[in-house]
């Protein structure tokens, strides 16, 4: 029996490759600083200081940044499959979907004349 | 290096570890997904309505508790990271790491569902719910000032009893016109969605606990880390989840009031 493909980064002190893509402490710690400081921005942007109209997509951004440190560093989508890589991104793509047909159904209401 | 190592953490249905860790992940990440389309419904509803009724979502919002809401904030986040910890002590193979970073998480998120309990109660004991309590603390400010001019009225010494929030939505229902049913409405959204979030936090917490058990047990591991991984993807998404609930419920309206 021929031996099977080799494992990605398998050493012979770790047969399995499960350390390769181990995360860095120091990293971690700066994604999270990040984070929270992204946080503290958000709560500045609802002070009178804020962006005042444009809270709400100010925020929203701000959030989004967030939600992909996380997920990129935290939940290791910068070491993900294809497949998993493109699970996530479908979700954020019906997500899209859901929100373009019923916000374009709502927004434009007022536009129909009886 | 041969891909097929013997391991008692290889499932008999998988070529190899690789595979397995790969077909979890994926998963997991399917779950995600219709985790991720179930809170886009309730994103997209509040969106419609915060759209319908801009000032009300505002004056609302800045009744809210911001300080518990920031604090809680800073717990899930470290949370985040103390669970990523986690699993890179589980691919070390450092039992008492992985177990310590786990309860970490853990206390963390008790941490946040403490102060969630405290903010509710201080929301219940101000008649902040919708529905009668609402209506009736809100009526008995209104009758104070009904007849009164807008400068009177802001001027107006309420009854001691009167609620902050009974107060000031009392002049702005009698002079600026909002409406106290899309501000009840509003409060729906708030509590909906936050129950909502509290329940996955609470879920959260408990394959957590369930995950620094089975550690303690010595059933995991490193070739069985993708455990540890399954259980923080899905407490990341719970934190990523607050991420957006706090601007959209907490930081709608400019300026503390707390």
């Amino acid at each position: 029996m021929a031996d099977p493909t080799p494992t990605p980064g398998a050493t012979n002190d770790d047969p399995h490759g499960i350390r390769k893509d181990l995360d860095k402490p120091g990293q971690l710690v700066v994604v999270f600083l990040a984070v929270l400081g992204l946080a503290l921005v958000n709560i500045f942007g609802s002070t009178a200081m804020g962006p005042g109209k444009f809270t709400l997509p100010f925020q929203l951004a701000v959030g989004s940044a967030q939600a992909t440190l996380v997920g990129y560093h935290f939940m290791h989508l910068k070491n993900g499959d294809k497949v998993v890589l493109l699970t996530a991104l479908s979700s954020i793509f019906w997500m899209g979907i859901l929100f373009v047909l019923f916000l374009g159904d709502y927004m434009t209401r007022h536009m129909i004349v009886d | 290096m041969s891909a097929k190592h013997n391991t008692p953490a290889l499932k008999h249905h998988f070529e190899d570890l690789g595979q397995q860790h790969a077909c979890e992940r994926l998963g997991i990440w399917m779950f995600l997904a219709t985790e991720i389309l179930f809170f886009g419904g309730i994103f997209g509803a509040y969106t419609v309505y915060r759209y319908l009724y801009p000032h009300e979502f505002e004056v609302a919002s800045s009744h809210l508790n911001r300080t518990i809401a920031t604090i809680n904030t800073i717990f899930l986040i470290t949370s985040s990271l103390t669970m990523t910890l986690a699993i890179r002590a589980a691919k070390l193979g450092n039992k008492g790491e992985l177990i310590r970073w786990l309860f970490v998480t853990a206390a963390l998120a008790t941490a946040f569902m403490v102060m969630k309990g405290f903010e509710y109660a201080e929301d219940f004991h101000e008649h902040y719910v919708p529905g009668r309590m609402f209506q009736d603390e809100l009526k008995s400010a209104r009758d104070e000032i009904a007849g009164k001019s807008e400068e009177d009225a802001k001027k107006h010494q309420f009854k001691p009893e009167r609620q902050k929030w009974a107060k000031e939505l009392a002049v702005q229902v009698n002079h600026k016109h909002v409406d106290p049913g899309k501000v009840q409405l509003f409060l729906c959204f708030y509590y909906i969605m936050t129950a909502i979030h509290g329940i996955h936090i609470i879920v959260g917490i408990g394959c957590i606990l369930w995950v620094a058990w089975e550690a303690w047990r010595g059933t995991i591991p490193p070739e069985n880390y993708s455990t540890v991984e399954v259980v923080s993807l899905y407490w990341h998404l719970v934190d990523a989840i607050w991420l957006f609930l706090m601007p959209l419920l907490y930081l709608t309206g400019a300026g503390y009031k707390h």
